[in-house]
Parts: structure tokens; sequence; C-alpha cells
């Protein structure tokens, strides 16, 4: 056997697994966002007086004036389909049975992406409103998942 | 820390925080799981630990030996001639006394990271690995130390099918 030879014996690959685990803590407006989601099922978006510019999900700091934001508002849970798409194929690659359907719902101003649920592609139309459906309170950590998905209002 | 700014806004959190619900986060996992080609030189170098040979190749126009084997010699560019068996022995080259694991955690005991020359190979070529069975204290650069091995049946064509290196002791 040459030096330029693979050994058959030998092996191919070395397969591992990296192990990298990450926290992300949501901020001074996320965690209050998160917290109303997790304790009161409410979206909550903050408003600059200056701008008259509704940020969903809520942020701190005005991205146009940067000027700090303490008006919170209550922007329901009824939003409107702004934009959506169909997923035929899950994380792991694999051809889902059913596609899930995504979508960019607005609020105020801005907006959340979601999952669209108890409707079928077919309704779908940019527009629709949507309301969603929380999970129940025991079972609510503080994750957007909170929310299950958003179905027809 | 620069020297106008002596305090940082923000909040510091302890892993408590985290434990008790003091605050929200989202916790995710890389999905890291790679495959790395092993290539020539360093696949027949892991086949033949599993067989429990330390192997080095041989360049005859340098008169060099260097483990792990290489394919094409470092100095010349011309292939390697040959593979050769070193022996499981060998000489500290330098050491680390390491009073943290890989994953930033603080031990008592250090763990003690050394490069060792291999007995068989060129002067100055080895390879890094673990010494044991040691006291810290007792660790001096040109120490001669050996292989402890996997048994037999556990080695799976690893570095690790060594287990770390151990004093020698000479007649």
């Amino acid at each position: 056997m040459t030096l330029l030879q693979r050994d058959p014996n030998a092996p191919q690959a070395w397969v591992d697994n990296l192990p990298v685990e990450n926290r992300y803590t949501y901020g001074l407006a996320g965690e209050k966002f998160f917290r109303t989601i997790k304790d009161e099922a409410r979206i909550m978006g903050t408003h600059c007086p200056n701008c008259d510019h509704t940020y969903v999900p809520a942020a701190a700091f005005c991205e146009r004036c940067l000027g700090k934001l303490d008006e919170w508002v209550d922007v329901g849970t009824v939003g409107e389909v702004v934009t959506f798409t169909l997923l035929n194929i899950g994380l792991d690659g694999k051809p889902l049975e059913k596609p899930e359907i995504i979508a960019f719902i607005r609020f105020g101003d801005g907006g959340l992406i979601h999952r669209l649920g108890e409707i079928d592609p077919e309704q779908i139309e940019i527009g629709l409103l949507v309301q969603a459906v929380f999970k129940p309170k025991n079972r609510r950590v503080g994750s957007i998942l909170d929310i299950r998905y958003f179905k027809p209002a | 820390m620069t020297a106008k700014i002596k305090e940082f806004p923000g909040t510091s959190l302890s892993e408590q925080d985290f434990k008790e619900g003091k605050v929200l986060f989202n916790f995710d996992k890389l999905n890291g799981i790679f495959a790395w080609d092993t290539g020539i030189g360093i696949g027949t170098y892991l086949a033949a630990l599993k067989n429990g040979v330390i192997l080095g190749s041989h360049c005859s126009t340098c008169r060099k030996t260097v483990v792990p084997p290489r394919t094409v010699c470092e100095w010349c560019y011309r292939p390697m001639d040959q593979y050769v068996p070193l022996k499981d022995t060998g000489t500290v080259n330098t050491f680390s006394l390491c009073y943290v694991t890989w994953d930033v955690k603080r031990i008592k005991e250090p763990l003690i990271p050394a490069v060792i020359e291999i007995d068989g190979a060129s002067p100055l070529h080895g390879i890094m690995h673990m010494l044991g069975e040691v006291d810290p204290k007792d660790v001096k650069i040109g120490m001669r130390v050996q292989a402890v091995w996997k048994p037999a049946a556990e080695r799976q064509g690893s570095i690790n099918d060594i287990l770390y290196f151990k004093p020698l002791k000479e007649d």
C-alpha cells in the first residue's frame, strides 16, 4: 500500500457534535412584551408620540427619532395578514404531510411572524383578519410559542 | 473597560435568576453535528491507534520522521516514503497545568496537557496529549513518559484510545 491510498480499515470521518447552547434574554421591552403574553395573554406595543409610530413587538427606543418609548399600548389579539407562505418541507428537510402556513400579521405599525391554523391554504388572502390562539395560562412560559397560532377572526 | 466609564448600564444575571424565573429567556441549541474527513494520513494514524500503535511517516530525502503521519513532506514537498510504527514512549517538550476545563469550569486538580516528543520521530516532533498518574508538582520538561492505552476492546480509532501519558521509570 502506498502512502497515497486510503487505509480501508481507517475511519473515513470523525463524527461529532458541537455542544453549543445559548440563552437569549429579551431585554427591557421584550421582557415586558413576553411577560404580558404569559400572564395576561395580551399583545403589547409601544407608541412614539413624536413619530406617531406604534412598534409591535414593543421596543424600548424609537428607531426613527431614537427617543425613549414608555407609552405602552395594547394592540389587541386580532391582526391582518400582510403576507404568507406555505412550508412543505420540515426543519429536518423531509416533506411535510400537511403544509405549514407562516404569515406576517400586522399589529400597529409592526407585526408578528407566526403560524396560521384552523384554515385551509386556499382560504387565506392578504388582508384577512386573524386572531391569536393562546395556550392555556398554566402552559404559557413567556415565549412567542405561547401563541399556538392565529385563526380567522 | 475604558477609564471614563466606571459603571455600565444593564442588569447582571445570575444562574439563580434564570432558575427562579426572574427573567424570561429563550433557550436554544445549535444543531452542531459535523463530520470531519480524516484524510489519508490521519485516517491511517487513527486506524493504527486502534491497534495500539502510534504511527509516523518518514521522508528518506529529508531523513525526517513526523508524527502524526503526513502524506507529503513539509520540507521537500515530495510524497512521504513510508509509514513507520513508533514507540509509545516519549519526552515532555512542554506542558501546562490547566485549572479550567474545556467548558470553562474551575477545577481543583489541574489537567496537564503536554506536547510529547515521541520516540522514533525526529527531534521536536510530537503530539499533544494529557499527562496522568503524576503529581502536577513533579512534571518537568524533558520528563520521560509512556502512553497508557485503553483496553483493546474499547478502542475506536481515536486519539482518546490513549488515555494519557504517565511517567516512565527507566532502569
